[in-house]
């Protein structure tokens, strides 16, 4: 601990030796801290690539996951200051997730490690130099010879070369590992088509898709690739959608977005695979349906409790649509089954001739050795046959269930060495650390998939001193001497990389590889080859999958949307974000389904103890209609015993209950059987929402398909499904409302309010395409400075988010299907903004370009604003978050066009005025209008479904206007006449119309 | 402690006694007369017969300048920096009569206040005799003379049964 | 003037007398009791100062305010406070330009308390904005941005109200004692004959003084009458401009009016009732006054059970989800233990007024204000919080566990108030003395039968 204290706090004056280097001393200035500037660093040579006041752009990579998703890091005066999605890139095509955009509290992250750590015979650590680091680890591996091994989590690249080269050099293995790494699938594909990689999957043509426990929203795959997809397939346009069907025990925020939830049992998806196999070869007159006769709605009826005319009709539906799209293998349903299940899958996507059309083998990613390898290199360690092991981008020791001992067969390793920068588990049971640089201070690549290779580099001087891996790994080399030496014989990783980066190179190398760091790397086009099934592949007899003990219920522990497989949980932007589920920030819990509460007689907020064969833990309950009543959920990702200030004894690790053994190569996650005992314990549930229910207030409209493609307007849908009239305002009092209106406007055409020519700015939001992934949220605190409050704070409601994802359930009860419906909520900039007429000191005011201004200087924080503003969407700095928020050095990533908020004053959502007037001042420089699309906030650029758009509300050509002349645009809470300038697009569900209840249909 | 102004001081238990010697004394052409009393008194009041105080004029005053001030004030602000909230008029009359109202309420008192302070300040007391009962339950008649006519006062008291009469001339 | 002679509960008195006994009750020596009594009041006023120096270093997050619910304890405070501002000048204006000659005892004290209340409740905004030390940009001063507040916000209306109330009615105070100072002048020595010599403006009584002062006091009178009304409105409207389901409703104003009196008077006996006991001014304040000042109670009682009555009858009435969530959740939400006491303190136990036993029973009227007291501050508890507990999107609704910081503050208040207040019965006349005289006709030589 404390050998961290030391790191955290940052010598102000080395900091700016540091990054006089680049000749970016006034760097740190701008860092909303001036307060604890020791003197001024001015300019002495302008550095050709650092424009004051000017953003510098950087294409880069994410690391965050798997997936490799291009970014381009914004950096001010030699700070990273936000992370956006590379345009450019194949993958996600501009959008980033909220971990994505988080890598930058990974970078400045305060508890990183500054210097190399080498464990002492107290079992602390001691800060050593890198040339001794160096020489320790030379000297065991002179002395390991062929007893060594490494763990790599960091995916195909130059690097993961150099690491198995060397590795395999002094005759040792390396083990390419990652949770959550889709070994399943792969190994069913080795079965059905003799090959193990990864198909990609198109979600924008499919017209039906149906996951089985694949979560293609949250962590399973490209999720920014699969969102735009599913958002072009499944959102409303011309007319149509695409329909989606979520099989599994637990409605994840895949299942919310799908129009129907099937929950079978955990390990019986996959009857209903097979049955849409059978239906699908049977509609499309495939050979396979022979094999898959016996599959009859009938029989998967009786092995999965489904009402068999239901199962018919969503086969019938499968078979019918082209091309369709079935996938399978997210954590959700990784059970012993899972191969079995996925399996299946790829015969109904063979079946229903999915292949070449959704599913394309050849453009997929090549998954790692997974699991089962990474096991295995742990019974080696058991058995002390590993004197030098490397732990690299992974951790093991808090990602395998704990029942495995690996930590005490990790202990049995003479020589353990980590890369981590923060100190994690594993490295905190290593004997030497050496802290690799983060992703945005190295230079390095990534081939995520066929043709595209994606390139890092270093963007800014390293926040904490430490050393690329790559380096050290080519410095050991030389140490070592040999054939070693001879063979990793590049001054740098640099010029290693640059060596790597010829092969295939076009043109001269330096205007190539130029051309590439400014692109983000080299994307061409892959070709699929698409395989086809192997023999009696479709003679497929799933057993239902065993489970460990025979308790009661089933434990489904799940990927969090934030956490992802734990990384997330030492970045303070994603434990703030709220769960799009359960609204839970900074906290665990178990989800029970209400009925099953009641059973056990548990309320929300009560903690429970689950007892598995292989461990106990407890943890709050949560309520969840979207659970099965025999199955209880929980996200994975917290639980850390290390890793840092903010994860460190924060909830608890779902693993605990897991065995950890395992036959097929991969970590069977739904696997347990849990009994549950009821504590006296309590502790509340930070939960960022009020009332889950709308109250018939028809905040979130939505409206059948049927209506939609008719052009019906959310009211006319409304009626045309037999809902009673109501009528906010009749004609009549409309009119007077609105002559009202404009005569009032008479009152206020003064000074910079006259001229009608100032533009007017607005915004639509297609809830038909958002899917609630919260992406919009973190890049809203990215952009804008906001404070992270904590667990605490948030206790009180206190969450300082401008923008938020409402969740409401409908249904749920008496046996009605439980639904989701999502919508951003962010400052609705109304013209009649009941906020500003009460500010006593004109701190909240209108602009004449339709902002709703709040103007911090000016506030004396009566509050009044908030109390009268109907959408609650300003936040109020109750105590100085602004000095919680950002320890040294998470300040650095504070936006410099941003203001950052003292104690005592109201804030909200700007609509980004900073970049409205940046691209205003940008085109009056050009001297040239304002195109449209130009100026996009923070919150629409992020969207990985494009579900925002913003513009100039009185251009008739501005994409704004279109959308929110669309007959299905409304305002919320129109019945208040505040005007917003938001306008919402009705969610569109594929459903029959229902007849609404009288009180469905708020707001009268 | 000021000159003494010379005259005859007469005090009394009964309210009827005192008015009854007010009136002769007004009769006999005495106006710069001074009558104390605990409280005032209406029976008194009529036996002095000075016309109604001029504070009524300082109030009203007070209270025009006041609802003028509100107003005024108030839509000057507002349109000195023209700023719009919530598609109100930039100056929203109705909104300003709260400050009209209170203004003239408080203008118009501190003027009435003002107006005491004034108005009793023109007839100065100064030096003619006082004694702490007239605080208390007595009257005190205080007439101003030489020593010629000191003589009839004190008679004039008397005779109305003055209970205790003072001379200083 | 009759009715006093007439009043046999009342034992008939002469100038002397009331000189006499009100003097006393300055000229005696303060009790053990008495230095007790101002020991803790000055300790709670050290508290409030205390909280209120943590709030301005951490901010207001120390209570336990829990978004939407950005208003609680602080402002149902300065409402409660500015509401027991309303009885003084209620008696002592309204009453006065009613000519009801029961005010005469009480008026003093009433009038006192209302300054003090006003006072106390002046100090909440302040408390309670984010920013205290810049409070004075609510004020139209010229400054360097040429920046003005802005007039259409209810909470500057407030601004003007209150300060305008408090000059009014302390002047108004002021000027009452000036005579009653001049008595006690003349009936002091040494150190006090100096104070109130001083204090006294010169006062003698003289006729030239009379003739203005009298003219002066009515019209001060029939200026801070409208006030008193206006005040409580303008309060009112803090809420009732909003657009705040439970708050926007145009009952608001005679609403908060009455209950201001009613809350008023529930203070004023509360205070009186041991104080006319511990200065043995029983036969100056008897059940006479008491009584009237009970049917006064009864009276804006009666008008709050109406308006209790009419909210949830409108809330109904008006369809509106929105006002009827609101106003089911007032009486069976989470906080439907604040909603009801406030019904039963204030609509219930007003109306055992109506039996004279009981509104001459002082230890009952006691025990009655106690409940007022409480059951006022309830109501605007419920009216502040459970309002914005839930409004419009059901996703944002909150709830609220005040916290050390919310309840110290509130205890402060009283000491502040109860210290001013203390001092002030003490060292100056807590009877008009000459507003009592002019009840008692002065005695004549040639007696015409009692009363003219």
């Amino acid at each position: 601990m404390a050998d961290q204290q030391a790191a955290d706090d940052v010598d102000r004056r080395q900091f700016l030796k540091v990054l006089g280097v680049t000749g970016v001393g006034t760097a740190a200035l701008t860092g909303c801290s001036t307060d604890r500037v020791a003197k001024l660093v001015p300019y002495m040579v302008q550095d050709e690539n650092q424009v004051p006041g000017i953003p510098t752009v950087y294409a880069s990579t994410c690391t965050e996951c798997a997936t490799g998703c291009g970014v381009h890091v914004i950096t001010r005066e030699g700070r990273a200051i936000k992370l956006e999605g590379n345009p450019e890139h194949p993958v996600n095509a501009g959008t980033l997730c909220s971990r994505g955009q988080a890598g930058l509290q990974a970078l400045y992250n305060p508890d990183r490690i500054g210097a190399p750590l080498a464990k002492n015979a107290a079992g602390g650590f001691d800060e050593i130099t890198w040339e001794d680091a160096i020489a320790r680890l030379a000297a065991r591996l002179g002395q390991a010879g062929n007893r060594v091994a490494a763990i790599n989590g960091y995916g195909p690249s130059t690097f993961s070369q150099l690491l198995e080269g060397m590795v395999g050099q002094l005759g040792g293995t390396t083990v390419s590992w990652q949770p959550f790494a889709r070994e399943a699938e792969s190994r069913a594909n080795q079965r059905t088509f003799g090959r193990d990689d990864l198909p990609a999957y198109d979600f924008g043509v499919a017209r039906y898709i149906v996951s089985f426990g694949a979560d293609f929203l949250e962590t399973w795959g490209p999720t920014m690739e699969q969102s735009r997809g599913f958002a072009a397939s499944h959102g409303f346009n011309d007319g149509t959608m695409a329909r989606h069907v979520y099989v599994g025990p637990r409605m994840n925020l895949t299942g919310a977005n799908a129009d129907e939830w099937l929950d079978v049992a955990a390990g019986s998806e996959v009857f209903v695979a097979l049955l849409l196999a059978r239906a699908a070869a049977e509609a499309k007159g495939s050979p396979l349906a022979g094999d898959l006769a016996r599959w009859t709605a009938a029989e998967v009826s009786a092995r999965t409790g489904i009402d068999a005319a239901r199962l018919t009709r969503i086969a019938n539906e499968f078979a019918a649509a082209t091309p369709s799209l079935a996938v399978a293998g997210g954590i959700a349903a990784q059970h012993r089954g899972a191969i079995d299940l996925c399996h299946a899958v790829n015969l109904a996507n063979v079946a229903a001739g999915n292949l070449g059309q959704t599913v394309n083998f050849g453009l997929g990613s090549t998954p790692t050795a997974g699991y089962g390898a990474v096991q295995g290199l742990f019974a080696r360690m058991e058995r002390g046959e590993v004197a030098v092991a490397i732990v690299h981008e992974a951790n093991p020791l808090y990602a395998m269930p704990k029942s495995g001992n690996f930590q005490a067969s990790f202990a049995k390793v003479g020589f353990k060495v980590s890369t981590a920068n923060v100190m994690d588990e594993t490295a905190a049971a290593s004997d030497l650390i050496l802290p690799n640089l983060h992703a945005l201070e190295r230079w390095d690549d990534s081939f995520s998939r066929p043709g595209v290779r994606s390139l890092m580099q270093p963007v800014m001087t390293p926040v904490r001193p430490g050393m690329h891996t790559g380096d050290v790994l080519l410095k050991v080399a030389q140490a070592l001497g040999g054939s070693a030496a001879a063979n990793f014989a590049e001054p740098s990783f640099e010029a290693r990389l640059q060596a790597a980066w010829t092969v295939g190179a076009t043109g001269d190398f330096p205007t190539f590889w130029r051309t590439s760091l400014a692109r983000g790397g080299v994307f061409l086009p892959a070709v699929s080859s698409n395989p086809t099934l192997v023999d009696g592949a479709a003679a497929l007899d799933p057993a239902a999958p065993a489970f460990d003990g025979d308790a009661e219920f089933t434990f489904l522990p799940y990927p969090s949307l934030m956490y992802h497989d734990g990384r997330g949980a030492n970045k303070p932007w994603l434990l703030e974000n709220p769960d799009p589920m359960t609204k839970i920030t900074w906290q665990s819990w178990a989800e029970l389904h209400p009925e099953t509460a009641r059973r056990l007689d548990v309320r929300e907020g009560e903690i429970i103890e689950l007892t598995s064969p292989h461990g106990a833990i407890r943890a709050q309950v949560y309520l969840f209609h979207g659970i099965r009543e025999d199955t209880i959920g929980m996200p994975l990702g917290l639980g850390h015993t290390e890793y840092g200030r903010y994860a460190k004894d924060r909830g608890v690790n779902a693993l605990d209950l897991l065995g950890a053994a395992d036959g097929q190569g991969y970590l069977p996650y739904v696997a347990t059987k849990v009994s549950v005992t009821k504590t006296p314990g309590y502790r509340k549930v930070a939960k960022t929402e009020g009332n889950p229910r709308q109250l018939g207030r028809g905040i979130i409209e939505q409206m059948p398909l049927v209506y939609a493609a008719q052009g019906m307007t959310p009211e006319q849908a409304y009626k045309a499904a037999g809902g009673e009239t109501h009528e906010i305002n009749p004609p009549r009092e409309r009119e007077a409302i609105d002559g009202w209106y404009e005569a009032q406007k008479e009152g206020w055409k003064l000074g910079n309010y006259a001229d009608d020519a100032t533009p007017k700015w607005a915004m639509a939001v297609d809830l038909s395409r958002c899917t609630g992934c919260s992406a919009c949220v973190t890049a809203c605190y990215a952009e804008n400075n906001i404070p992270t409050v904590g667990e605490e704070q948030i206790f009180k409601g206190r969450e300082m988010s401008w923008m938020r994802i409402e969740r409401y359930w409908e249904g749920g009860e008496d046996g009605a299907p439980i639904e989701a419906r999502f919508a951003p909520i962010m400052c609705q900039h109304c013209d009649n903004a009941p906020c500003e007429p009460v500010c006593p000191v004109y701190a909240a005011y209108h602009t004449p370009d339709g902002l709703n201004g709040q103007v911090y200087n000016r506030c004396v924080g009566t509050r009044y604003c908030s109390n009268n503003c109907p959408f609650k969407v300003r936040y109020y700095n109750w105590l100085k978050y602004n000095e919680s928020a950002w320890p040294e050095p998470l300040n650095l990533q504070l936006n410099p066009e941003v203001t950052v908020r003292a104690r005592g004053v109201m804030e909200k959502c700007t609509f980004c005025v900073q970049r409205i007037r940046g691209a205003q001042h940008k085109a009056r420089l050009e001297d040239r209008p304002l195109k449209d699309g130009e100026i996009v906030p923070a919150c629409a650029q992020a969207c990985p479904s494009k579900a925002m758009t913003f513009g100039n509300i009185k251009d008739p050509e501005a994409k704004v206007v279109q959308w929110s002349r669309d007959p299905r645009g409304y305002t919320m809470l129109e019945l208040t006449n505040v005007r917003p300038a938001v306008t919402y697009l009705a969610k569109v569900v594929a459903q029959e119309p229902v007849v609404h209840a009288a009180d469905e249909h708020g707001g009268h | 402690m000021a000159t003494q102004v010379p005259g005859v001081l007469g005090s009394f238990e009964h309210i009827d006694a005192a008015c009854d010697a007010i009136r002769e004394l007004k009769a006999d052409g005495r106006a710069d007369i001074t009558v104390y009393s605990a409280a005032p008194n209406h029976e008194l009041e009529a036996a002095i017969g000075d016309p109604i105080s001029k504070v009524r004029l300082f109030t009203l005053v007070g209270g025009f300048t006041g609802v003028t001030a509100g107003f005024s004030l108030a839509i000057w602000m507002a349109r000195d920096w023209p700023l719009l909230v919530g598609g109100k008029p930039i100056a929203a009359i109705p909104a300003f009569v709260v400050i009209g109202f209170e203004l003239t309420i408080l203008i118009g008192a501190l003027s009435t206040i003002a107006a005491i302070i004034i108005l009793s300040a023109m007839k100065s007391l100064k030096g003619r005799p006082y004694h702490p009962r007239y605080s208390d339950d007595r009257i005190g008649i205080f007439v101003p003379c030489g020593p010629s006519e000191a003589q009839d006062v004190q008679q004039l008291f008397e005779r109305h049964g003055s209970v205790e009469v003072s001379r200083d001339a | 003037m009759a009715v006093i002679a007439h009043d046999p509960s009342r034992p008939t008195q002469t100038h002397a007398e009331v000189t006499r006994d009100v003097v006393r009750t300055i000229t005696e020596a303060p009790t053990r009791g008495y230095y007790i009594l101002v020991g803790v009041l000055a300790f709670l006023t050290a508290v409030l100062l205390g909280t209120v120096t943590m709030l301005l270093k951490h901010g207001l997050g120390l209570a336990g305010y829990a978004p939407p619910i950005m208003w609680s304890v602080y402002i149902t405070t300065f409402v409660f406070w500015v509401g027991i501002g309303h009885a003084g000048t209620l008696i002592s204006a309204i009453l006065f330009l009613f000519r009801s000659p029961w005010r005469t005892a009480v008026y003093r004290a009433t009038e006192a308390m209302t300054v003090f209340a006003v006072m106390t409740a002046a100090l909440f905004p302040i408390i309670h904005i984010g920013r205290q030390w810049i409070f004075y940009w609510l004020l139209p001063y010229p400054n360097a941005r040429y920046l003005w507040p802005n007039f259409k916000s209810p909470l500057l209306w407030d601004v003007f109200a209150i300060s305008t109330y408090l000059t009014v009615s302390s002047t108004f105070l002021m000027v009452g004692l000036v005579p009653d100072i001049a008595a006690v002048r003349d009936h002091v020595s040494g150190w006090r004959k100096k104070l109130y010599s001083m204090l006294s403006l010169g006062w003698t009584g003289a006729d030239s003084q009379w003739r203005h002062y009298t003219r002066a006091y009515l019209y001060l009178a029939a200026l801070a009458a409208p006030l008193v009304l206006s005040v409580h409105s303008v309060v009112s409207w803090d809420f009732a401009v909003s657009i705040v389901p439970g708050w926007h409703g145009t009952i608001f104003a005679p609403y908060f009016v009455a209950g201001a009196i009613y809350s008023g008077i529930g203070m004023t006996f509360t205070l009186l009732i041991p104080l006319r006991k511990m200065l043995r001014l029983e036969h100056m304040i008897t059940d006479y006054h008491f009584d009237n000042l009970s049917k006064l109670t009864l009276f804006t009682g009666t008008i709050l059970f109406y308006a209790y009555a009419m909210e949830y009858f409108v809330a109904w009435y008006s369809g509106s989800t929105f006002e009827q969530t609101t106003f089911w959740r007032r009486a069976f939400g989470p906080n439907w233990w604040a909603g009801w006491s406030m019904i039963i303190c204030n609509a219930f136990v007003s109306q055992l007024l109506w039996f004279r036993k009981i509104r001459v029973n002082l230890t009952a009227l006691f025990v009655i204000s106690i409940f007022i007291n409480i059951g006022m501050w309830f109501e605007r508890y419920v009216i502040v919080v459970s309002s914005l507990a839930n409004d419009y999107l059901p996703n944002a609704w909150g709830q609220i566990n005040p916290t050390w910081a919310d309840w110290l503050i509130l205890l402060g208040s009283f000491g502040w108030f109860g210290l001013w207040f203390t001092l002030f019965y003490k060292n100056f006349p807590i009877v008009a003395i000459q507003e009592i005289k002019e009840m008692i006709p002065m005695p004549r030589r040639k007696s015409h039968g009692g009363a003219h």
